[in-house]
């Protein structure tokens, strides 16, 4: 046997037997006080006064029961309450105990039946578990017995020439039956170190799975720090992703205004403008062919056209070049709300609905145009409300962008209504609407998932991503469509104070 | 250092007061036990039946005769010892227990439940005797004072048939007056007696065999 397990068995089953003892200590403390009151009751009941003639006084019996019970009683209640779990103790108490059956056989006359007092206390005097206690009561008995019978044989024996030897008939019963208590305590310590046994294996279990939990536990950790830097990468391919779909939506704009602006350079008649300067360059006298030659009397006229025309083109490419801007700036803010995103803080502050709606419409205005779409507008007075602005306007953006998109293969007019509304006391709804291509019944629950699209060149990004920033913002983003062909509403709402916002 | 050496004081200290405590223990057990063992005033009953007791006595059989104060807890005892005399005498022995009714006191003082035991008992009658005065013509002291008179109405044995103040068990007076009854004894016996004072007028002062 490991000789480090057997001392540490040792070590539990002593701790274990000390916590017995004190425990057996305080329980005889209250026995014994209860005996103590038992014995004063059982003096007053029995014997409560004595006589001479017609006048009395209180028993000897009543005092012997108050003060000699209170001393038999008062040290081992002391010592079991200052010293519990001691040696001394423990022997006290049962020396104790055999004195409070010789009283209590005293005070009730020497009933036969008060005598089983001492057998049961040796009964509950093995709780401690510990023969030697045994022994002490045994040996009170015994000397109790043997002095009475050497002095007093018949206070005890109940005749007055009893046998010298009579004493050991008496504690003879009493061995018998500590003989069979003997037993039943060895029995019981042999339980109680087998048990300590189990639990010292057990401790030593116990810290060789501690020694492996804290292995894994540091494996783990190498492991989550890992899997922390993959998601970390994983988060920038995710905001990467993010950007680039927010970015192509706006770069859309992008093309079609600079092929706008193409365009309008292209139509630029810089010819007829040679042209008019050739026939200046050829006639020097200017004046005189501006005023003679009828080429020259409709020029000035044919100029004031060309100016006009460059004007209106210069008007038109300012427009585009605007709106180029606007896209380009909002290229910025996309990049900008994802380094916020991927910083865990946005832009807050509290902005007018409409102003919002009408910026993510400028950033499409341009293809709108190009694609015929007839834009409808209805905006009801709302509070202005606290949220992230760039959150908002990335959701719109994408909502407008998806309406034109939704409607690239309709044959007959392109009606596209954007409308604001109350939606009760603290929320207000934006409302995106098309006559386009509408939404299946069976797709209606998937198009918010991730990966999710209906388009030939589409990701499944950006409704996915709207409706965690609408979430985000404590609002909600959703869709209702009466099925292919019928168009779709797009509803996204949103709170006018959002308490996490900030 | 220091704390061993006041571990061992305390030690000393408790066994010191562990063995007061036992002195002072066995002192008292001892002083029980002696009190217990403190005998009567032996009566000094006359060796020949009185004439002028009111008490009976058959003729053809022995008469026991037991003074008993109806209040003394002692006395408890001598009446169990003569429940187990009169159930070995099978009828051969009558027994008469006068129950003192000291002057002032009420019958019903008197019918205590002591009195109830006694005439729970087969062959035994219970009388009351006022004012003590059959005790006085027996000369009885001490409650259980126990007579033995004859057929003839000679005394054949008198005092306790307990062996000490209120304990109950074998005793040389039950087993004289059962030896005396079954004819198996032939000499007068005498034993002490453990009871309370029949009368204060008695007790003679300083006496503290008498004092109850």
């Amino acid at each position: 046997m490991d000789a480090a397990l057997k001392q540490r068995a040792n070590e539990l089953f002593q701790a274990d037997e000390h916590e017995l003892h004190k425990h057996t200590d305080q329980l005889f403390a209250k026995l014994m006080i209860i005996q103590w009151v038992a014995g004063v009751a059982a003096a007053l009941w029995i014997s409560p006064r004595t006589w001479i003639g017609d006048t009395s006084e209180i028993h000897i019996h009543v005092w012997a029961a108050v003060f000699l019970g209170g001393a038999i009683c008062g040290l081992p209640v002391s010592l079991a309450w200052r010293q519990p779990g001691h040696p001394l103790t423990r022997h006290v108490v049962a020396a104790s105990q055999m004195m409070i059956s010789a009283l209590l056989i005293h005070l009730t006359g020497g009933r036969i039946e008060t005598h089983f007092h001492v057998f049961g206390s040796l009964a509950f005097l093995a709780f401690y578990r510990d023969w030697r206690v045994m022994l002490t009561a045994t040996a009170v008995v015994a000397v109790d017995h043997l002095a009475r019978g050497l002095f007093w044989p018949q206070s005890v024996f109940g005749v007055l020439t009893a046998s010298p030897w009579r004493w050991l008939e008496h504690a003879g019963w009493v061995l018998f039956e500590d003989a069979f208590l003997v037993i039943s305590i060895r029995r019981t310590l042999e339980d109680m170190f087998e048990v300590a046994m189990r639990r010292a294996r057990l401790e030593g279990t116990n810290v060789e799975i501690e020694r492996q939990v804290i292995e894994r536990t540091a494996q783990l950790s190498a492991a989550q720090a890992q899997l922390v830097s993959a998601s970390r990468q994983a988060g920038m391919a995710e905001i990467a992703t993010n950007v680039l779909h927010n970015v192509g939506n706006v770069l859309n704009s992008v093309n079609v205004s600079a092929e706008a602006v193409a365009g309008k350079v292209r139509q630029f008649r810089l010819g007829r403008l040679q042209s008019a300067a050739g026939l200046l360059s050829e006639n020097r006298a200017v004046p005189q062919y501006l005023t003679d030659h009828p080429q020259g009397r409709v020029l000035p006229d044919y100029l004031g056209k060309l100016a006009a025309d460059l004007t209106e083109t210069q008007d038109a490419i300012l427009e585009e070049l605007a709106s180029l801007r606007s896209n380009i700036d909002h290229i910025n803010e996309v990049v900008a709300m994802q380094q916020a995103y991927a910083r865990r803080s946005g832009v807050v502050g509290t902005f007018p609905v409409a102003d919002m709606v009408e910026d993510a419409i400028r950033i499409n205005n341009a293809a709108l145009h190009r694609h015929g779409v007839n834009l409808e507008r209805d905006y009801d007075t709302v509070p202005p409300v606290l949220t992230d602005r760039h959150k908002v306007l990335q959701i719109l953006v994408n909502l407008l962008s998806n309406a034109k998109h939704a409607m690239d293969h309709n044959t007959g007019d392109k009606l596209m209504s954007v409308s604001v509304k109350p939606a009760g006391p603290d929320h207000v709804e934006i409302i995106v609407k098309d006559n386009g291509g509408g939404i299946a019944p069976e797709n209606i629950t998937q198009i918010f998932s991730h990966g999710f699209t209906t388009k030939e060149e589409g990701h499944g990004f950006g409704l996915h991503s709207g409706a965690l920033a609408a979430r985000e913002l404590g609002g909600a983003l959703t869709a209702q469509s009466d099925g292919p062909g019928m168009g779709a509403v797009f509803t996204f709402k949103l709170p006018v104070n959002h308490p996490d916002i900030r | 250092m220091e704390n061993t050496v006041s571990i061992r004081k305390s030690a000393i200290g408790t066994l010191a007061v562990s063995a007061l405590w036992l002195v002072v223990v066995l002192a008292g057990m001892f002083f029980l036990l002696r009190y217990s063992q403190a005998a009567g005033l032996a009566a000094r009953p006359p060796l020949q039946w009185p004439g002028t007791s009111l008490v009976p006595r058959p003729a053809d059989r022995p008469v026991l005769v037991m003074f008993v104060h109806p209040q003394c807890p002692c006395s408890s005892a001598s009446i169990s010892e003569l429940e187990r005399l009169m159930a070995g005498c099978q009828g051969r022995l009558s027994a008469e227990v006068l129950f003192i009714q000291p002057a002032g006191k009420s019958e019903e003082w008197a019918r205590s439940g002591l009195w109830q035991a006694v005439a729970a008992i087969p062959g035994v009658r219970a009388r009351l005797d006022q004012d003590g005065a059959e005790a006085r013509r027996f000369q009885a002291l001490t409650s259980g004072q126990t007579l033995l008179y004859d057929a003839a109405g000679t005394l054949q044995f008198q005092g306790g048939i307990t062996l000490s103040r209120g304990h109950e068990g074998d005793n040389p007076g039950r087993s004289a007056v059962a030896a005396l009854v079954r004819h198996e004894l032939s000499n007068p016996a005498q034993t002490p007696v453990f009871g309370c004072a029949l009368e204060a007028a008695e007790t003679p002062n300083g006496c503290v065999a008498c004092k109850p």
